[in-house]
């Protein structure tokens, strides 16, 4: 996970960020995050651990996904936004407390 | 071309559009995905995942810039602390066990949600409490 459920609370309830304004901040930030984690779970972990062939299949469908969502969330109201955060936030959460 | 591999190329999409979306690297829709769909073990989800975040994270967040969303100083600043958290956060995840971090940072997550709610559930009374 790229630290984006972190940054984006912490924009909106601390620094006072709209929620746009902090989903977006937050993708741009998770690039570079990305980028340094990949080659520590390459090289420090006991063998690489990346089925490459899958990978690929998700990117194709990702890339298109992801530039669609940030086209959609200039056009959706800021509250509605926050109610989708909340949404996956408590899914999530849910998941992880539940079944680790 | 697989059917297995058409599954993920539309996982791939839903899990895209979600981290676009919501400014996440989507990589808790791309572990599930590999887990629960295709009975991958969880460190090769989660080292497949990452692979698919640096691209995912790069379209969505050029989109975004070029739509004008972002606030590029503290996406940078973010950026830049994240990175060198990053590090230290892989590491951690490698030689701390699993279950008992996650349900830490399940508890977070929902307290999280609690709050951010909160203020929507503010902004609604006040809202509605002024005269329009």
């Amino acid at each position: 996970m790229g630290g984006g459920f972190v940054m984006i609370p912490l924009q909106v309830l601390w620094a006072g960020v709209g929620q746009k304004n902090a989903n977006a901040n937050s993708l741009v930030a998770i690039i570079p995050i990305a980028i340094v984690a990949l080659p520590v779970y390459y090289f420090l972990a006991s063998r690489p651990q990346v089925d490459l062939h899958f990978a690929l299949f998700l990117i194709i469908g990702s890339v298109v996904g992801a530039y669609a969502g940030a086209r959609l969330l200039g056009r959706i109201p800021e509250r509605e936004v926050t109610l989708v955060v909340v949404a996956v936030l408590l899914l999530v959460g849910l998941k992880e407390v539940i079944s680790p | 071309m697989s059917w297995g591999d058409g599954l993920a190329v539309l996982g791939g999409f839903f899990a895209g559009l979600l981290s676009g979306f919501v400014g996440i690297g989507g990589g808790s829709a791309f572990v599930p995905i590999m887990t629960v769909g295709f009975r991958f073990n969880q460190a090769l989800a989660q080292g497949t995942s990452l692979a698919a975040i640096v691209p995912t994270a790069l379209v969505g967040g050029i989109t975004h810039i070029r739509e004008g969303n972002v606030l590029l100083g503290p996406a940078l600043w973010m950026g830049g602390g994240g990175a060198a958290g990053g590090v230290l956060g892989a590491l951690l995840a490698l030689y701390v066990p699993g279950p008992l971090l996650a349900r830490v940072w399940g508890a977070f997550l929902l307290l999280t949600a609690f709050r951010l709610g909160q203020g929507v559930w503010r902004k609604r009374a006040t809202n509605s409490g002024q005269p329009s």
